[in-house]
């Protein structure tokens, strides 16, 4: 049996706990709110832009095949019909710390079944987030590569991480020779659910949104093809952006439910240690009343 | 009362300007700068470092504008830059502290620095202070 010293400090040592795990769900809780509005103000700007793209469908679409006959960059990016489909890329974004419940887990899960899918492929990773890229790294495989990771990006995000990761995925994907590249991540839908997401995001899914067929005819300035050459990376980093925005509210409101369910637990252990503590302390008291009595009894008789 | 269109100015970080009535733009296109009135031929320009200037309600209002795009369609106009200063917010002093701070870093060989963003810190610094200064005339 446990004595009553044990218990005591059994109860002080959750207690503390329980206070370390409020105060990560206040901050957490406190910085959800900066990264909901940051999500916010991002949206127009990538929502605007693929609004533009959908607007130049038509040259898009009518975009000059350069004359070798090599796949046009245009074309490589919208459709890609010489990608090799023996090499794939993975975009995996994590958070840098555990505590925030499944989080990290469907993550990781998604991703390991996608690897598992492609076993025979050779497939060039991207990780956001420790937890990612330290589980990945595990892999000893040689048909998986981490060609690009980036840690301690969360809770700071700014557009500047969303312009590296671009900007190395359209490299890989040009220089590899990449047939598509996947990306795994945390929707934000409201602070108490989190959707996971998996999808593409090379070869650019232009038009899914595109409602009636407009015949506007453009100008460009200056030409069509230096206009497309700088406007398609930005269309990835701005859609990278929202992306890792997305990401930081959904682990921010993922750590702030763990942890909000994780001290309502240790709450409840407290209660009933408190109950255990209080038996014992009677069965002690009862025991002394015994013995004086006994002891009593004893000299009466 | 002159024509108006509608100008959608968004950054990366922000929206600056939903659906603003204004009357004219002039924007600082890679190879000038270039004015836009109501009912222009749709286009799309790519925009270089400098300013975005508008006149909404007779009042002209400016920004600093570094790199980004336009799309000008007949009833408005939307602007994608990739960063945007309000001109009357810009600090001539801390840009220059900001040029002096990038051109020690590139004095320093040895030193383990990406002299690419620091030239674009310069080049951003410079229209910063260059807006500012057209502002004030």
């Amino acid at each position: 049996m446990e004595s009553l010293r044990d218990i005591r400090q059994n109860i002080k040592a959750i207690k503390s706990t329980q206070q370390i795990m409020q105060t990560m769900k206040m901050i957490s809780s406190a910085r959800i709110r900066k990264a909901q509005d940051a999500m916010e103000n991002a949206r127009p700007f990538a929502t605007k832009m693929l609004e533009m793209v959908a607007d130049l469908k038509q040259e898009v679409l009518t975009f000059p095949e350069p004359d070798d006959g090599k796949e046009s960059w245009a074309s490589r990016f919208f459709v890609n019909k010489t990608g090799d489909p023996q090499r794939l890329g993975l975009v995996v974004i994590t958070g840098d710390k555990g505590l925030a419940g499944s989080f990290n887990a469907v993550i990781l899960r998604e991703a390991v079944s996608f690897l598992k899918k492609h076993q025979d492929k050779e497939i060039f990773v991207f990780c956001i987030g420790k937890k990612g890229r330290d589980f990945i790294s595990r892999f000893r495989k040689k048909n998986i590569q981490i060609v690009y990771s980036s840690v301690g990006i969360f809770p700071k995000v700014t557009y500047a991480h969303a312009e590296l990761l671009g900007e190395a995925i359209l490299k890989e994907y040009f220089e590899r020779n990449l047939s598509s590249v996947t990306l795994i991540y945390n929707d934000f839908k409201s602070i108490g659910s989190q959707r996971l997401v998996s999808g593409p995001v090379l070869p650019f899914d232009l038009f899914p949104s595109v409602k009636e067929e407009d015949e506007t005819e453009f100008l460009f300035e200056p030409g069509i093809k230096e206009i497309f050459e700088t406007l398609v990376p930005r269309l990835v980093k701005a859609n990278m952006y929202r992306i890792l925005l997305e990401s930081q509210a959904s682990n921010l409101a993922a750590t702030m439910n763990a942890m909000d369910s994780a001290s309502k637990n240790a709450g409840e252990l407290v209660e009933a240690l408190g109950v255990k503590l209080n038996k014992v302390r009677q069965a002690g008291i009862t025991n002394e009343i015994l013995d004086i009595v006994n002891g009593a009894e004893a000299l009466n008789g | 009362m002159p024509k108006t269109f509608s100008l959608n100015f968004v950054t990366p970080e922000k929206q600056l300007l939903r659906a603003l009535p204004v009357e004219s733009v002039i924007l600082p296109a890679l190879s000038g700068e270039m004015g836009v009135l109501a009912g222009h031929t749709p286009m799309v320009v790519q925009l270089g470092f400098g300013s975005l200037r508008y006149k909404a309600d007779g009042k002209e209002e400016e920004f600093a504008v570094l790199g980004g795009f336009a799309e000008i369609l007949h009833t408005e106009v939307n602007v994608f830059a990739e960063g945007a200063d309000l001109a009357d917010e810009i600090d001539e002093e801390e840009e220059k502290q900001k040029i002096k701070h990038a051109k020690d870093s590139l004095s320093r060989k040895d030193a383990d620095i990406d002299f690419e963003m620091a030239e674009l810190e310069i080049k951003q610094a410079l229209t910063r202070m260059k807006v500012k200064k057209r502002r004030l005339q």
